[in-house]
């Protein structure tokens, strides 16, 4: 962000010298000086392998309003690498010994990797 | 005194063990779901336990058929229930399951979701995960699950009863619109043990006929499942633990050997 500033002034001075700023050079500036916003992808997978398939997801989108959407049966990505492959990074990966193993007892779905982004 | 027929056989009981629910798409007349349309949210015990409720819902052949077929001989009718009622565009519910799950082999209540409306996929449907109905599960650490491959939104026409193992995941889905969307839910229990007094062809028990396992699952889980739907199974058709115990296997059955060595002549 600051390398953005610092050349978003280098570039005003110059253009100070013809023209004045006007509101879209200040707009300019406001976007270039917001913190970026974490997003945060489930990807629930079949097992703790990144290339086993995906059967749950979830995205939480910090930028958006939340707003009504329909559900919908395809995931974003067949498996977390290629979320990776698309610019998520893994925040976490599922531990293990938390999926505690109790024999014969269904429980939750999956093994779940949670990924981020910033926008 | 009101004599229900049961209404499944064999094979739509073991789909009921695997999925955990059954649906009666646009069971109850016209008329009356109309006469529920402009119900009350909320608490309805005066709704669901009057008598016309009670004779076009309640004691609606197919739906007390399918009660008698899964909870037994002179089951617990419902003498309450809930309306579920949204009005307004919302983002949906979470994933849960209702009051506290269990992952035991009995069948001994039956939630069931009347909609008295059509219901659309953007008038915020109920969604259930077939053959959730039995994981030993937080219901509050299910919610951040978004779309769960297998899910099945309840798209269906007026009159239309879903009838479901109590502790099966569900929510209401997202809503895009104003339309009404309603849903009565009430519970049927059960009072005699288990016994196999569905419509029968044979006084011989088979043997549970496995099912295709969910798209959601992991290895280990549907492992797990198999073996819940056998042990289901045996205690629906009224088999002890230990008499179950002999059909116990989580692998499919042409893996499991039955032949004594000593029978083999090389």
């Amino acid at each position: 962000m600051k390398t953005d500033v610092k050349r978003w002034i280098k570039e005003s001075r110059t253009k100070l010298k013809t023209t004045p700023l006007d509101a879209a050079d200040l707009d300019q500036l406001e976007t270039l000086m917001k913190e970026p916003r974490q997003l945060i992808l489930y990807l629930t997978a079949t097992s703790t392998n990144m290339r086993s398939g995906v059967v749950s997801w979830a995205l939480y989108d910090s930028t958006k309003a939340h707003e009504p959407t329909l559900l919908s049966d395809e995931s974003p990505y067949n498996n977390v690498l290629d979320a990776v492959a698309d610019g998520w990074r893994v925040a976490q990966f599922p531990v293990i010994n938390l999926y505690e193993y109790k024999d014969l007892e269904n429980d939750y779905v999956g093994f779940e990797f949670i990924l981020e982004k910033w926008r | 005194m009101a004599y229900i027929k049961p209404t499944m056989d064999d094979d739509a009981v073991m789909d009921f063990v695997a999925n955990g629910y059954v649906v009666l798409e646009g069971v109850v007349d016209e008329a009356f779901n109309r006469r529920c349309s402009d119900a009350k949210p909320g608490p309805a015990k005066e709704l669901v336990g009057s008598p016309d409720f009670i004779r076009e819902v309640l004691l609606h052949p197919q739906i007390a058929g399918v009660v008698r077929s899964l909870l037994g001989k002179n089951f617990l009718v419902p003498t309450g229930g809930h309306h579920h009622l949204f009005k307004e565009p919302f983002t949906g519910q979470d994933w849960h399951s209702d009051g506290i799950s269990g992952s035991g082999f009995e069948l001994t209540e039956l939630q069931c979701y009347y909609y008295p409306h059509d219901v659309n996929l953007e008038d915020g449907p109920t969604i259930i995960l077939p053959g959730s109905h039995c994981r030993a599960v937080n219901r509050d650490a299910i919610a951040h699950y978004g779309n769960i491959v297998g899910q099945v939104p309840l798209v269906v026409k007026a009159g239309t009863v879903a009838l479901t193992r109590y502790g099966i995941w569900h929510k209401a889905g997202p809503k895009l619109n104003y339309n009404r969307r309603s849903m009565i839910k009430f519970s049927y229990h059960r009072q005699s043990p288990p016994q196999r007094d569905w419509l029968i062809d044979s006084e011989d028990i088979p043997e549970y006929v496995d099912r295709p396992g969910f798209h959601y699952t992991s290895g280990v889980e549907s492992y797990r499942d198999l073996r819940r739907q056998i042990h289901t199974w045996n205690w629906l058709c009224g088999m002890s633990d230990k008499e179950s115990m002999a059909f116990d296997r989580w692998r499919p059955s042409y893996e499991t050997g039955t032949r004594p060595v000593e029978e083999i002549v090389v």
